[in-house]
């Protein structure tokens, strides 16, 4: 290369459009403009739009969806995404799993449900059962002390779980 | 002392009042009837003069907050209800939304006109979806009936309120944090000054309360000031107040006592420990208060007898502990919690806290040294005052009572070279 | 302007400044990270904090200095007491805790914040014994773009980088990822940081977690000597500093100018010393085709000039000449009766330096001094690079074998070749140089002391920074030598003796003198500069281009 050419100034990595976003998603995103002065605000509710749309994560495809659809850097939107423990970038199974762990629950048997979990479904925390069912991970506090210990599936609670609960639920779940 | 009658949880276990024609037949809606009838600033007066503070931990009181709302037109208001929820055994917030909906849009759509807010955010945080799905149905019939919208209830005032649902993240529920995530950043707390009430969301003046702060204010409204005040210890606590116990206890759930009823009171109140088990310490306040020890048995629960006492009312989030419960273990485990919601911008919580779980999980392995409790004072001593805001001291809080309160424990371990105290077991076979 | 003091210091300053920039104006050093007077203040690294009394009133928690704006008089600021002292012991504790020992083999070491704050305000043992560093595996060596590698684990998430990219460069490709001990700064998968001013993070960066891909591992710091120079990259003229170690030059890093790139400069700029080591160096005087001596060479080009009539004699000028070099050949033309002589204008990328509180700078032209050689001497002649124009000379003399991008075109030598007699001057053994009947090795700019006239009429001065080697001599010492063969009272001309008969003679210039320029440079009398010089041979020249 001569000494005189100039540095590419051209962004490299794959260009990517909006196109990943479905018009539903789409049509759900427009319907909450008129609720922020800003397009940046809208970001918290698209993401979570895109990640249902994705099956429960968000793949670097959907954020650089997100990102172009709401004109921000993608950097910035990956930031957001990896600061937040509800956005998930790694696959999760159909149905996902979080069992509180933190102090109230932990003093009422929390553990012995994370255990419980861990041999009805085979697989460790933050992994995928091999037919793509459930995953499960342990998370902080739910909200829900006085009915420890208790789980989130999904967007429901669980409560005042024992392991025989806990072993009710997962059979109702495909 | 004469019954109490419940005020925030007095709809709850009442289904109708989950519709707003249910609640209005409950005595819902009069607060802001009697609000619109009045100025702005009186009904700033009247919630300053209920001495009401604030539910969220922080107790701040809240009419001196509305009042530093600047008069000027030049920019719009916000308010923006903080039901973030997340201070580790506190539940209470979630109650009174899953239970009482139309208490808490009525508590907002006070607070805005008293500040002439046009919207407010109610920020959920987003693993309550059970709540947010009540809300939103509230908040249609809300508009429906011309409680939100163009004019409330016909006032002329323009009041538009939304959900806005966060994604996980304790460090929202900070002032600043919450109004970073509002405008789709990360949480991460701004530098203060300035002060939401000068620069808040999205540049504009901003209240931020609590969900059990604003459900006060229709009954303030309603039943006047000095009913409120008559309920309570003295002028600066005052008022009702929710309890979340948890832990050890036989009926954990939430209580609503006046402020300041006692911990031996709450804790009979609760059914008294659990299993016949013995009190072996008690936090007062949620994940951030410094642990109490059962000579702290009839401490008077409001936010000054706590504070005196070597701790913090907070969240009012009780968590209750027996002789079988490792002390060691159980602040090992909410440094774990601080240290993962650190949002990692300032240097000493971010290095501090994570440094403090490295220690106290060492010490419950077994692999502490003489040294350990020294060192955890000191970092806490590093951290205490210095962070860029107050998830910082609220770390240190449980680390530093342990070390002062509960030596003999952290020696054990160092001595014995394991934790003294075995994980017990909760379910038999497994059921 | 109310006034504030800092240690028993007592300073006015301008409302609404930090009490970092007022410490610096008392002369106390804030201890700080991630304050940068360019970026928005973050108050993150908690390194500044300080006492405030105000009206005798001390704030209760020490403050952090950079957002501690002094706002009306009363305020007390204090570094030095144990308290403050205690914090930034603490401060350090938390930096270095997770930090590796990577001095060894870090580039930063000698210039590294973590290694000056740690000396002066932190302690000597780590208390850090039993527990593991949390690194960030596989984020050791990241390419995060052409010339910018990322060591996360040194990284003390300050975030100016972010800030820089977000805030001056106006690219945000960098990002702050993930929360608490795990935050990490970087890209988005499959992106670069690759904005023309990318490896300014790199200069922001306080530690070595940021590190420049051309200079990692080519020198301690300790080793490089400094001068302060100036780019010939393009006509923006950045002020910069030239490292270098016996005359191998390592390092350009910008130097701050607020008239000029304020604190930055551009990574086209900072590569462009590597020209001077991607040629070999014309090293002795060529007579047709055989080294032989300065004597014997300018004679030749002496004898052939005083030969030859003035209008077939031309000068074909340059955009790296200084103003000093570019006066002296003006007045050989005048001596040899020549009107014949222009300087070409080499248009290239537009680099665009932002700058504070006013518009950004922006060169196009790909040298630093066009202006300066056409208003000291060289300016409004014909284009010599056109057809048959030289080989109507007599006497071509190129006084600069680097004029532009065309100096290296085949054509455009063999062109100037069919000139009868061809004299080059020039630093490079092209093959320009090669062609010539003459050809007379002249110093590069790290070698020789000079001005050059940037895009905005700006003249800048600077000094050599190491010797020439070999029979290499600067063109001012070389033209002066020749000069004098016409007439001896240009004998012994140096730089500044130049730059001030020029100043006497040029109203551009009217005024100034070399010893008393200003560091950040002057500015010119634009109206009275020449009325054949102006940037219409740059619009004409663009668009011929287009």
């Amino acid at each position: 290369m001569s000494v005189h050419e100039p540095a590419s100034m051209q962004p490299s990595g794959p260009q990517i459009r909006g196109g990943g976003l479905s018009d539903a998603s789409r049509a759900e995103i427009d319907g909450l403009r008129e609720r922020y002065p800003t397009s940046e605000a809208i970001l918290l509710p698209a993401l979570h739009i895109a990640q249902r749309q994705w099956g429960g994560w968000l793949p670097d495809e959907a954020i650089a969806a997100v990102a172009a659809e709401l004109d921000l850097p993608v950097a910035k939107v990956y930031g957001v995404v990896t600061f937040y423990d509800l956005f998930h970038q790694s696959p999760v199974g159909r149905h996902r799993i979080r069992v509180c762990n933190n102090l109230s629950c932990q003093l009422r048997g929390a553990e012995e449900i994370l255990e419980v979990l861990h041999q009805e479904l085979g697989v460790g925390e933050d992994e995928v059962t091999p037919d793509g069912r459930c995953s499960f991970v342990h998370f902080e506090c739910l909200g829900s002390c006085d009915t420890a210990p208790m789980m989130m599936v999904d967007d429901d609670y669980h409560e005042s779980l024992t392991p025989n609960r806990v072993r009710q639920i997962l059979k109702r779940l495909r | 002392m004469a019954a109490f009658e419940p005020v925030l949880t007095k709809n709850v276990g009442k289904p109708e009042a989950l519709t707003l024609k249910g609640y209005r037949q409950l005595g819902g809606y009069e607060g802001l009837t009697k609000a619109l009838t009045m100025e702005p600033d009186a009904i700033i007066d009247e919630v300053k003069k209920s001495g009401l503070r604030g539910r969220g931990g922080a107790g701040f009181p809240a009419g001196m907050k509305w009042s530093f709302i600047p008069k000027g037109k030049d920019k719009p208001k916000y308010l923006v209800c903080n039901a973030d929820e997340s201070e580790p055994g506190t539940f209470k917030d979630r109650l009174l939304m899953e239970n009482d909906p139309h208490q808490l849009i009525e508590g907002c759509a006070i607070c805005c006109y008293a500040v002439s807010a046009n919207t407010c955010y109610i920020y959920i945080r987003g693993e309550y979806v059970k709540s947010a799905v009540i809300l939103e149905q509230a908040l249609k019939e809300a508009y429906e009936a011309g409680i939100l919208g163009d004019s409330v209830q016909g006032s002329g005032f323009k009041l538009n309120m939304y959900i806005h649902r966060g994604a996980g993240a304790y460090i929202c529920g900070e002032e600043t944090g919450m109004l970073e995530s509002l405008e789709g950043k990360r949480g991460q707390p701004r530098v203060k000054p300035p002060f939401p009430a000068v620069v808040g969301a999205f540049g504009a003046p901003t209240v931020i309360n609590n969900v059990e702060t604003l459900c006060n204010v229709p009954h303030i409204l309603t039943h006047g000031a000095d009913w409120f005040k008559s309920i309570g210890t003295d002028e600066r606590n005052t008022g009702p107040k929710l309890y979340a116990i948890s832990g050890h206890v036989d009926r954990p759930g939430t209580y609503e006592y006046p402020i300041g009823v006692t911990f031996r009171e709450m804790l009979d109140g609760a059914g008294g420990m659990w299993r016949g088990r013995q009190l072996k310490a008690f936090i007062p306040g949620g994940a951030s208060a410094p642990i109490l020890k059962p000579d702290q048995i009839d401490i008077k629960m409001d936010f000054d007898t706590v504070a005196k006492a070597g701790s913090m009312l907070g969240s009012a989030a009780v968590i209750v502990m027996d002789e079988t419960t490792c002390m060691v273990r159980s602040v090992a485990r909410l440094a774990k919690f601080f240290n993962h919601e650190s949002c990692g911008q300032c240097t000493p919580c971010r290095e501090g806290t994570n440094w403090m779980e490295l220690v106290l999980k060492r010490l419950e392995h077994g692999e502490g040294t003489e040294s350990d409790a020294q060192k955890l004072l000191s970092i806490c001593k590093n951290i205490g005052g210095q962070s860029l805001c107050a998830l910082g001291d609220a770390a240190i809080g449980p680390v530093k009572s342990l070390v002062d309160r509960f030596p003999e424990e952290i020696e054990q371990h160092v001595r014995e070279r394991a934790c003294p105290f075995p994980q017990p077991r909760y379910f038999e076979n497994g059921a | 302007m109310p006034k504030v003091t800092i240690n028993d210091r007592t300073v006015e300053v301008e409302a609404g400044t930090n009490v970092i920039d007022a410490g610096l104006k008392a002369g106390v050093l804030v201890p700080h990270y991630c304050y940068h007077p360019r970026l928005s203040v973050v108050g993150q690294c908690r390194m500044c904090l300080v006492e405030i009394s105000d009206g005798g009133k001390k704030m209760p928690k020490l403050q952090t200095a950079c957002s501690s704006y002094v706002m009306k008089d009363g305020w007390s600021v204090r570094t030095d007491t144990p308290e403050v002292a205690e914090a930034q012991k603490g401060m350090m504790e938390f930096f270095l805790i997770n930090h590796p020992l990577d001095c060894p083999i870090c580039d930063q070491a000698g210039e590294c914040g973590l290694q000056d704050y740690s000396f002066k305000h932190g302690v000597a043992y780590s208390r850090f014994q039993y527990e593991d560093k949390r690194t960030y595996p596989g984020r050791e060596r990241i390419p995060l773009g052409a010339n910018v590698v990322l060591n996360m684990n040194r990284c003390i998430q300050c975030t100016r980088c972010i800030r820089f990219t977000e805030e001056i460069a106006g690219t945000g490709e960098l990002g702050f990822f993930n929360r608490g001990a795990r935050v990490e700064i970087g890209t988005f998968p499959g992106r670069e940081l690759n904005n023309p001013l990318a490896t300014c993070v790199v200069d922001i960066c306080p530690v070595g977690a940021l590190t420049s891909t051309r200079f990692r591992f080519a020198e301690r710091v300790w080793y490089l000597d400094k001068k302060p120079s100036i780019c010939t990259g393009c006509e923006v003229g950045c002020n910069i500093t030239m490292e270098q170690r016996r005359g191998d030059i390592k390092r350009y890093k910008p130097r701050f100018n607020v008239e000029v790139n304020d604190y930055w400069m551009c990574d086209y700029g900072r590569a462009s010393f590597e020209r001077y080591k991607q040629q070999p160096r014309l090293s002795s005087p060529r007579l047709a085709a055989t080294n032989t001596g300065w004597s014997q060479a300018l004679d030749a080009v002496h004898s052939r000039i005083a030969g030859a009539a003035g209008g077939e004699i031309a000068f074909l000028g340059s955009g790296f000449l200084t103003t000093e070099e570019a006066y002296l050949f003006g007045k050989l033309a005048d001596l040899a009766g020549s009107q014949n002589r222009s300087v070409p204008v080499d248009l290239g990328t537009e680099w665009t330096i932002p700058r504070h509180q006013r518009p950004p700078i922006k060169g196009r032209e790909a040298a630093p001094n066009r202006r300066g050689a056409e208003l000291a001497g060289l300016g409004g002649g014909h284009d010599l690079l056109d057809g048959d124009a030289a080989a109507r000379c007599a006497v071509l003399v190129v006084c600069d074998s680097d004029f532009g991008k065309a100096a290296w075109d085949p054509e455009t030598v063999a062109r100037l070749r069919k000139a009868k007699f061809l004299v080059v001057f020039g630093w490079a053994d092209s093959p320009l140089a090669q062609a010539a009947d003459v050809a007379l090795p002249v110093a590069h700019h790290g070698e020789k002391d000079g001005t050059f006239v940037n895009v905005e009429w700006r003249v800048q001065r600077f000094e050599k920074a190491f010797p020439p080697t070999g029979q290499v001599r600067p063109a001012v010492e070389v033209l002066s030598d020749l000069l004098s063969r016409f007439d001896a009272a240009w004998a012994h001309q140096s730089a500044s003796t130049v730059f001030d008969r020029l100043a006497g003679e040029l109203p551009a210039f009217a005024g100034l003198s070399w010893r008393r320029l200003p560091a950040t440079g002057a500015s010119l009398h634009v109206p009275e500069a020449h009325p054949k010089v102006s940037d219409q041979a740059a619009e004409a020249a663009s668009e011929a281009t287009a």
